[in-house]
């Protein structure tokens, strides 16, 4: 009897996800994003078997600043090195940094929003004002405050939990400034849920606080949280890039924010250089655009009556 | 019956919301009046007793059987369970015992149950979260007592289903074996039957007759169709606004009412035919006033047919008019 149970609970979960599925693949945009995503998620994973090991100023195996041609697909930049080879490996740091922060932007946003949202009144005005704190601050300014202190506490060798310290600040910075834009949504949704007769029952059941809020509420909250954090990745990537622009990044692990840096500093848009600004700058273009896609067309399956405008 | 020993006893309890004001009333300073939703309410009941609660939207008694089951707290008042004070009882493990012995019904059992979980996790969930049972087989068994208890047959039918999946009688027996589950003395069961369907009604009705019959269990069943309480009640009280006007046998309150709300309620009542002096009482105009703007005097003067002087002036106290029969009347002072 159990084991009937449980196939049939299983198989009403593979049709659930069947038709999901479906209705997801049904929008082109979610194709389209999909694909791009999995191109740059396989560049991430392996740009060692692909290009090689990063190159540097000694390693560097071409001329100085050459257009692309068989030898050098994306050209070189102003000390020699293989532009592709950069964009790959710098793939990966892109895309360590948009990924981990938006994990920490999740956890904190649905912790706090969900909290906020649930229990109300004195709990909710503080966190919400400490969540408005930390709406309007903005990144490149607390980025510029934390990462000399850091730096400085810690060195410029070493890792912090396998991230280089430079890294690990803007991953630090990028998920302390985007969670609060999380939390909102969690804590409105939460808002209506806990309204909800189910969450009644549940406490006259006897189902303390913590459980109402991961078995009945977060189970709930799946989708919206889902849609958002497509775009909250996406937004992620473009705060990496600006804040690696701006000189905060890792030279020694270069993101496509620090290529667009470089270039800038070697003066290739004015030199015609344009595949040197051009192949990091489309990267960026792409993949965050595939997260949009990805997280319009979730937004849609989950509920199509209501269009989030990202 | 009438000897059982009390289960649950309530003593003046009072049920008040903060009022909100309007703009206007914040400029001048006025206070603004609070919500009397539940304004002093005197009523026992009885071990294995069903005692249904009548009265129409906005009489608070939903409210009453909210703060009953201590979702909301009571702000005056007191709140007697098996003889123990719980008025002030709060906190999620100081109710842990109150709850293994006081449930709930709900009047729309699809918003009361979680869509996402299964029937077998909603009825489990009662005895996981109370940690009554802690081994897997012992807790597949308590579901499926509750599950046929309730009239889910075969239990292993419905353990994997979804609330979607189910009729809307079948998702009320969920809500039933749930409450079940933990073998409560009391049930507070909100307008159990009012959605559903009247050939569904009387199979609902049955159950937790039956129930009352195999496991002595009390119910209060707060309903505002007096002939299902009636037919489901040993007695009955009528709210008005916040307080019970009047308490009586089933029998009493049906075909012998004292009270003219009372009256006009039957009244109302196209099926049930009872003999009674007041039988030419016009039907009631109006609307129940808002509980933010209670009348002076007797509360339900401003609608009552019979009022006089003295009921715009004082309320009304209880008063005895037979054997477990009070009313709340000037007229049968």
């Amino acid at each position: 009897m159990t084991k009937l149970t449980a196939e049939s609970r299983r198989h009403l979960r593979t049709q659930a996800i069947k038709s999901f599925l479906r209705r997801f693949l049904g929008h082109n945009g979610a194709w389209l994003g999909l694909l791009a995503l999995a191109f740059f998620l396989v560049l991430a994973a392996m740009p060692g078997a692909l290009v090689g090991p990063l190159q540097t100023a000694i390693t560097a195996t071409g001329d100085f600043l050459i257009p692309p041609s068989t030898q050098h697909l994306l050209g070189t930049d102003e000390i020699g090195r293989d532009v592709l080879n950069l964009i790959v490996h710098g793939a990966r740091t892109s895309l360590t940094i948009a990924l981990v922060s938006t994990v920490i932007s999740l956890i904190v946003g649905i912790t706090v929003g969900m909290t906020s949202g649930y229990y109300g009144g004195r709990i909710d005005a503080w966190l919400m004002r400490t969540t408005d704190f930390f709406f309007v601050i903005p990144s490149f300014v607390l980025a510029l405050v934390i990462t000399p202190v850091v730096l400085e506490v810690i060195g410029r060798g070493g890792d912090i939990l396998g991230f280089r310290p430079s890294l690990f600040v803007i991953i630090l910075v990028i998920g302390s400034t985007s969670w609060a834009f999380v939390a909102r949504i969690v804590r409105s949704q939460t808002l209506s849920l806990r309204e909800r007769q189910f969450v009644e029952r549940a406490r006259v059941v006897g189902t303390n606080d913590l459980n109402i809020m991961v078995h009945h509420l977060l189970p709930l909250l799946v989708p919206q949280v889902a849609a958002n954090g497509a775009l909250v990745v996406a937004n992620a990537i473009y705060t990496e890039t600006a804040l690696s622009f701006l000189g905060l990044g890792d030279p020694l692990q270069p993101s496509w924010g620090t290529l667009l840096s470089l270039a800038e500093r070697a003066g290739a848009a004015s030199s015609g250089a344009w595949w040197y600004f051009g192949a990091p700058g489309l990267c960026v273009l792409i993949v965050s655009l595939g997260f949009v896609l990805v997280g319009n067309a979730l937004d849609d399956t989950f509920n199509p009556r209501r269009r989030a405008i990202p | 019956m009438p000897d059982a020993p009390d289960i649950l006893r309530l003593e003046n309890l009072q049920v008040h919301f903060p009022g909100r004001g309007g703009v206007l009333d914040h400029i001048l300073g006025r206070p603004s009046a609070a919500v009397r939703a539940v304004d002093g309410v005197d009523l026992a009941v009885r071990r294995g007793e069903i005692v249904a609660i009548v009265g129409e939207s906005g009489s608070g008694k939903s409210t009453l059987g909210r703060v009953i089951t201590k979702l909301i707290q009571p702000t005056g008042g007191r709140l007697l369970f098996d003889g123990d004070d719980v008025t002030s009882m709060k906190g999620f493990s100081a109710l842990r015992p109150y709850r293994h012995r006081v449930q709930m019904i709900f009047q729309d059992a699809y918003q009361a149950l979680n869509p996402r979980h299964t029937v077998f996790d909603i009825v489990a969930e009662p005895l996981r979260s109370l940690r009554l049972v802690t081994d897997h087989t012992q807790l597949t068994q308590r579901v499926r007592q509750s599950h046929a208890a309730a009239g889910l047959n075969p239990p292993e039918e419905f353990f994997a289903r979804f609330p979607h999946e189910l009729s809307g009688g079948q998702r009320q027996r969920v809500v039933i074996a749930g409450a079940l589950a933990v073998a409560p003395d009391l049930i507070v069961a909100d307008e159990p039957v009012s959605m559903l369907d009247v050939s569904i009604r009387a199979q609902i009705l049955q159950v937790l007759m039956d129930l009352r019959q195999q496991r002595n269990m009390a119910l209060l069943f707060i309903t505002h169709d007096l002939p299902v309480a009636w037919l489901i009640a040993d007695r009955i009280a009528v709210m008005y606004l916040g307080r019970v006007v009047e308490t009586g046998t089933a029998d009493d309150i049906t075909f012998r009412p004292r009270h003219p709300y009372t009256v006009a309620l039957r009244n109302a009542t196209p099926h049930v035919r009872g003999h009674s002096d007041r039988e030419k009482l016009p039907a009631l105009k109006g609307e129940i006033p808002s509980a933010a703007r209670i009348p002076n005097g007797c509360r339900f003067h401003p609608r009552c047919p019979l009022a006089f002087a003295r009921c715009r002036e004082d309320a009304p106290p209880t008063i005895e008019v037979g054997p477990e029969h009070t009313t709340a009347c000037w007229l049968m002072k």
